[in-house]
C-alpha cells in the first residue's frame, strides 16, 4: 500500500487548504484559504515548492557585511596593553552585536510574513533547528546572517549539497568547534554532531567512527581578516582513515557522502522533517515511507516536499489541527489573523525568550524539542497575554506602566532609557473592522461563526461556541470596539488556538 | 497517614481556591478525580508528591558569569595567592578566618556566621574534567550536568522532575525570571517561572475595566475541565484506569487544557500567597533580594514546591574587580542572611537547603585591567538548617594549575548527587546516569 497516496480532489476545501497553509507556511487569512482552495491542491502545492530557481537570493540586511575581525581584535589588544579605555570599545562591540542580531531577527521574521516564497522560509526555519546554532557561542551577527543565509539558498536543494555547505559554514565551525579540530590536538564535537544530530542519529556510528572523522575534518578553517571559511590545505590529515566500513584517505566531504548514503540518515531527515510539518509521533510505516521516498529522490528536498504536502496523510485526522505552534508560528499566524504588523524587535525578542524559542539562539546544539514542550504553565498564560498586547496594544499593561513613562524620573539617564523603551513598547489596538463586520456585530452567534472561521482550523466545541456568544450576549447592546477586541483575546485565551 | 493528609490539603485547595475566586466557578467532579487518581499514584513507585507543610525545599541560586572563587574562599595563607594578585589580593586582616588556609571574603560576615552557627558547609574546588571557559557552554553543563564532551539537551532539575514527580502539580519547580533556565528543561516540561507573581497570571483586556470580573468569568470558562470533553468522565472509567499519569500520555488537546486548568490554579495559589505572605525581615534592594524574598514568601505560603530557582548576574568582572566584586559580595551575604533569618522567623529554616554555583571560577593571576579572566575550580556554599557544616575538599593548589587555572577536586554532579539522594531523596544515577562520590554535607 502507499502510504503517501494522494489527497482525492473532493477532500481539497478550505478546511485542508488552510491546513496547507498552516505548515507549509505560516498561516493564512480566511481569503488567502480561499484562494488557495479555488487554485486546487496541485497547483497549490506547486506554487509553494517550485519557487523560482533564485528565490534563495535575498538582500541581506545593511548592515550584514564581512569586517576583518581579526585587525579589530589586534587594535582592542593593543588598546589594552597601551592602558587605553578599551571598555567603552568592547562595550561597543558588544551593542553592535546585540542591535545586528536584534535587527536580523526582525529581518527574519518580516520574510516569514511577507516573502513571496513563504515555504523557503519555513523550510529555512526546520533547518535552523536542524542545524542549531547559537549567537551566544557565536558572537556576531555577520556569520549568523551568513549561515541563514546559506540555510535559505539550500533549504529545499539537496540534503547532501546542505550539508557540505554546512560543514564550511564560519558560524557553525565555531559552534562546534571544527576550526579548532587539529590532527594533532583533534577536537570531535563537530564529527559527533554531525553523526548524532544532523544525519544519521545515535546508535548508528561507533566512536572510532567519530574520531575517523574529526581526523577527515582537518584543514577547516576561518579567514578572520574576511569572515569566510578557509580550507589550510597543509593542515589536512591526509593520512589512511578508516570509516563505517569504507578505507581511504578520507575527506569531509567523502564522510558526509557516506553517511548520506546510510539507511539511518534517510529515516532520521525523514522523521524529522515528519515531525516538524505533519505530526509528534510518526508511526514506523510512516517514517519507512518517506525515508524510502527521500531515497528515490536522491536527497532533493523539493520533490520530497511536494509529495508530502499532497498526500492523504498530511490531511489526516491525527494531522489536522493537532500541532501546537511554534513560538516563532505563533507570533507571526497571530499577526497575521489580526491584520496586523509584527510588534516591535524589541517586544518580539522578549516575546520569544518568554516562549522559549528565540531565533538565533536555540538551546543548545540539539534545537528546540518542540511539540507538547513548548507549553507549560508560564509559557501558556505568557501566549495568553502576549495575545492581549497584539490585539489591545501597550494599554493593555498594567496601569500602562512600561509603555506610558512617567516624564520626571530619578536619574536622567534611565528616565531616558526608559523613555525609549516605551516608545518601542507603545503599539496602538486593532483595527478591529478589518475583519469584524459591521453588519455583525449586534448578532453574537452570527459574529462567533465567523471569527471562529478565523482563528481556529479545527471545529470547536459547542461549549467554546456558546461561551464566546455568552460573553456578547452579557456585553449587549455594547458592540463596541473594545468589546470585539475582548472577543478576540477571548478567542486566543485557549488551549485551541494554541494548535495549527 | 501523610499521604491521605496530603491529599485532603490538595482536594481541599482544589475547592477552596477555585471557589474563592469565581462564583460561578464550580468544581467538576471529574476533577477532584483525576488528582485523586495522580496522588494515589504517586504513593506508588519512584514518584513523589509535593506536601507543602512538611517536604525538604532545594534552593539554586546561579551565580552567572563566573564569580571569582579565590576572592570568595580565600586561601589566604598561601603566598602563591599573594603573588598572583597583586592589586586584587585581599589583605590578611579582614578575612573572616575559617581555618588556618582558607577564610571568607570580608563582605561575607553572615555567612560566617552560619558557618559558626553550623549551618554551613563550604565545598572547595568544585569543577568538572576538561572544563570549558565559555560561559555559554560551562553554564550548559552545569545546568545539564552533562559531561564537557557531551551534548544533553535537558537539564538536571527537569530530569529530576521527569523521573520523580511525574504528574505532580507544576508549582513543583520555581524559578524566578523571565526565562527557564535550562536546569528545568525536561522531557515534560514543568515548573513556573516568573519574575513577579503579578506577572504569572492571565490579564483581562484593560481597556474596559468596568467589564473586567466578567472577561476573566468567561475565562475561566473557556480554560477549566469540564465532563463532557474528557474521555474519563464520559467513560465512566475507574479511579485506577484514568488516564494521564504523565502529561506525554495525553492527546495534544487534554494536555493544552490540562496545562490551561494548572496555569489558573497555580496562578490563583500563588497571587493568593503572594498577597497574604509579607516578609517582617528587612531585605537589602536590588533583584537578588527580590527574588529570594519571593521565594521566602512562597514558602511561608506552603507553596508545593521541591525547587526554587534564582539567578544574580554581574560575575564576570575582566576589569576593576575590586569595587565591582566587593559589591556583589555584599549584595550576595545580605540578601542570604535576609533569606535565613526570614526562614528562621517563619520556622521553615529545617526544611530548606540553598546552593550556590557558578559557571567557573576565575584565572589565578590577575589581568593587566585589574580584573581576572575565566577560569575553572571554584567554591559552592550549601546552607540550611540541616546541613553538616564545615569545609569539603581540599583547596586546589595555586602553583599545580592547568593552563594558568586551578585543578578541580570535586567533581559538581558529586554536591548535585548528594542533594538528590540525601535532599531530595530521589536515587542519584536516575537523574546524572551515574553515581558519584557522596559527600558528607548532608
Amino acid at each position: 500500500m502507499n502510504m503517501l497516496a494522494q489527497l482525492p480532489a473532493s477532500l481539497w476545501n478550505d478546511e485542508t487548504a488552510a491546513h496547507l497553509l498552516n505548515r507549509a507556511r505560516f498561516g493564512a487569512t480566511p481569503a488567502e484559504i480561499e484562494s488557495a482552495r479555488k487554485k486546487g491542491l496541485v497547483p497549490m502545492v506547486r506554487e509553494l515548492v517550485d519557487v523560482r530557481a533564485d528565490a534563495g537570493n535575498v538582500p541581506p540586511p545593511a548592515w550584514a557585511k564581512p569586517r576583518n575581525i581579526r585587525a579589530a581584535r589586534m587594535a582592542l589588544k593593543a588598546a589594552k596593553e597601551r592602558g587605553e579605555n578599551f571598555r567603552e570599545t568592547a562595550r561597543q562591540f558588544r551593542m553592535m552585536e546585540g542591535d545586528e542580531i536584534l535587527d536580523l531577527r526582525r529581518w527574519w521574521l518580516e520574510r516569514m510574513m511577507n516573502s513571496p516564497a513563504p515555504l523557503l522560509e519555513k523550510m529555512t526555519l526546520f533547518w535552523h533547528g536542524h542545524f542549531a546554532t547559537s549567537v551566544q557561542k557565536v558572537k556576531d551577527g555577520y556569520w549568523m546572517w551568513l549561515q541563514n543565509d546559506t540555510l535559505r539558498r539550500n533549504a529545499l536543494g539537496n540534503f547532501a549539497t546542505l550539508v557540505k555547505a554546512i560543514s564550511r559554514d564560519p558560524a557553525m565551525m565555531i559552534y562546534l568547534d571544527l576550526q579548532q579540530n587539529r590532527e594533532a590536538r583533534p577536537n570531535e564535537n563537530w564529527a559527533r554532531e554531525l553523526m548524532e544530530l544532523f544525519t544519521v542519529g545515535i546508535g548508528n556510528y561507533t566512536e572510532d567512527d567519530i574520531r575517523a572523522a574529526a581526523r577527515a575534518f582537518t584543514g577547516y578553517r576561518i579567514d578572520m581578516t574576511t569572515q569566510q571559511f578557509r580550507f589550510a590545505r597543509m593542515e589536512q590529515d591526509l593520512g589512511t582513515k578508516k570509516f563505517m566500513g569504507h578505507t581511504g584517505p578520507l575527506n569531509g566531504d567523502n564522510v558526509i557522502d557516506i553517511l548520506v548514503r546510510q539507511p539511518a540518515c534517510s529515516r532520521f531527515i525523514g522523521r524529522k522533517l515528519w515531525r516538524f510539518f505533519v505530526e509528534d509521533e510518526p508511526s514506523q510505516e510512516i517514517v519507512d515511507a518517506i525515508a524510502s521516498r527521500i531515497r528515490a529522490h536522491n536527497f532533493e528536498m523539493r520533490p520530497v516536499l511536494r509529495e508530502i504536502f499532497s498526500s492523504a496523510e498530511f490531511y489526516s485526522d491525527r494531522a489536522m489541527g493537532t500541532q501546537i505552534k511554534s513560538p516563532v508560528q505563533y507570533i507571526v499566524q497571530t499577526s497575521k489573523l489580526l491584520e496586523t504588523q509584527l510588534a516591535s524587535p524589541i517586544v518580539v525578542q522578549n516575546a520569544m525568550r518568554q516562549m522559549g524559542q528565540i531565533l538565533f539562539a536555540p538551546p543548545n546544539v540539539k534545537g528546540w524539542d518542540g511539540g507538547k514542550a513548548w507549553i507549560t504553565t508560564s509559557t501558556l498564560l505568557f501566549r495568553y497575554n502576549f495575545a492581549n498586547y497584539l490585539i489591545s496594544g501597550d494599554a493593555m499593561l498594567p496601569a500602562g506602566q512600561a509603555a506610558r513613562a512617567k516624564p520626571q524620573d530619578a536619574g536622567f539617564r534611565r528616565s531616558v532609557q526608559r523613555r525609549q523603551l516605551a516608545a518601542q513598547i507603545k503599539r496602538d489596538p486593532i483595527d478591529v473592522s478589518k475583519f469584524v463586520p459591521d453588519q455583525l456585530r449586534d448578532k453574537p452567534r452570527q459574529l462567533v461563526d465567523l471569527l471562529s472561521g478565523r482563528f481556529f482550523r479545527t471545529r470547536l466545541a459547542e461549549k467554546e461556541t456558546n461561551t464566546f456568544v455568552q460573553f456578547l450576549e452579557s456585553r449587549k447592546p455594547d458592540t463596541s470596539d473594545a468589546t470585539m477586541r475582548e472577543l478576540v483575546h477571548l478567542m486566543m485565551s485557549t488551549p485551541q488556538f494554541q494548535l495549527a | 497517614m501523610k499521604t491521605k493528609n496530603t491529599l485532603q490539603t490538595r482536594r481541599e485547595f482544589l475547592r477552596t481556591s477555585m471557589l474563592g475566586v469565581a462564583a460561578t466557578w464550580t468544581l467538576p467532579v471529574f476533577l477532584e478525580k483525576t488528582f485523586f487518581a495522580l496522588d494515589a499514584m504517586a504513593v506508588n513507585a519512584v514518584t513523589q508528591t509535593a506536601t507543602g507543610k512538611d517536604g525538604t525545599i532545594l534552593v539554586v541560586l546561579q551565580l552567572a558569569g563566573g564569580n571569582d572563587g579565590l576572592n570568595t574562599v580565600v586561601p589566604y595563607a598561601d603566598d602563591a595567592y599573594h603573588r598572583a594578585r597583586p592589586r586584587l589580593a585581599l589583605p590578611d586582616e579582614q578575612i573572616l578566618t575559617i581555618d588556618h588556609h582558607v577564610g571568607l571574603n570580608p563582605k561575607l560576615a553572615g555567612l560566617k556566621s552560619l558557618y559558626e552557627e553550623g549551618h554551613l558547609a563550604i565545598v572547595q574546588g568544585v569543577g568538572y574534567p576538561n572544563p570549558n571557559r565559555s560561559h555559554f557552554r560551562s553554564t550548559e553543563i552545569w545546568q545539564t550536568a552533562s559531561d564537557a564532551d557531551r551534548n544533553e539537551t535537558h537539564g538536571w532539575l527537569g530530569r529530576y522532575f521527569d523521573n520523580c514527580c511525574s504528574g505532580t502539580d507544576p508549582t513543583i519547580g520555581v524559578a524566578i525570571g523571565e526565562e527557564m533556565p535550562q536546569a528545568f528543561a525536561a522531557k515534560n516540561p514543568t515548573g513556573i517561572t516568573f519574575s513577579r507573581p503579578e506577572q504569572f497570571r492571565w490579564r483581562a483586556s484593560a481597556s474596559n475595566t468596568g467589564h473586567m470580573s466578567t472577561e476573566e468569568i468567561f475565562f475561566r470558562q473557556l480554560n477549566g475541565f469540564d465532563e463532557e470533553n474528557t474521555p474519563a468522565a464520559t467513560d465512566g472509567a475507574s479511579i485506577g484506569t484514568l488516564p494521564g499519569t504523565s502529561k506525554s500520555d495525553l492527546s495534544t488537546l487534554d494536555f493544552l487544557q490540562r496545562t490551561a486548568l494548572d496555569a489558573q490554579l497555580s496562578s490563583d495559589k500563588i497571587l493568593a500567597i503572594a498577597r497574604k505572605y509579607k516578609s517582617t525581615v528587612p531585605y537589602p534592594q536590588g533583584r537578588l533580594a527580590a527574588s529570594l524574598n519571593i521565594i521566602a514568601r512562597m514558602i511561608a505560603g506552603g507553596l508545593t514546591t521541591r525547587v526554587y530557582y534564582a539567578s544574580h548576574g554581574g560575575f564576570d568582572t575582566h576589569a576593576g574587580q575590586f569595587n565591582t566584586h566587593e559589591r556583589l559580595m555584599t549584595e550576595l551575604n545580605d540578601t542570604i542572611a535576609a533569606f535565613v533569618a526570614d526562614l528562621k522567623q517563619q520556622g521553615n529554616f529545617e526544611r530548606v537547603l540553598l546552593i550556590t554555583f557558578s559557571e567557573f571560577g576565575r584565572r589565578v593571576a590577575e589581568n593587566a585591567n585589574g580584573g581576572t579572566d575565566h577560569g575553572t575550580a571554584a567554591p559552592m556554599f550549601v546552607l540550611g538548617g540541616r546541613v553538616k557544616p564545615g569545609l569539603f575538599g581540599e583547596h586546589p593548589s595555586l602553583t599545580d594549575l592547568d593552563h594558568g587555572d586551578l585543578k578541580f577536586n570535586t567533581d559538581f554532579r558529586s554536591v548535585y548527587g548528594t542533594v538528590l539522594d540525601s535532599w531530595l531523596n530521589t536515587p542519584s544515577q536516575i537523574v546524572l546516569g551515574r553515581k558519584f562520590p557522596w559527600l558528607a554535607i548532608l
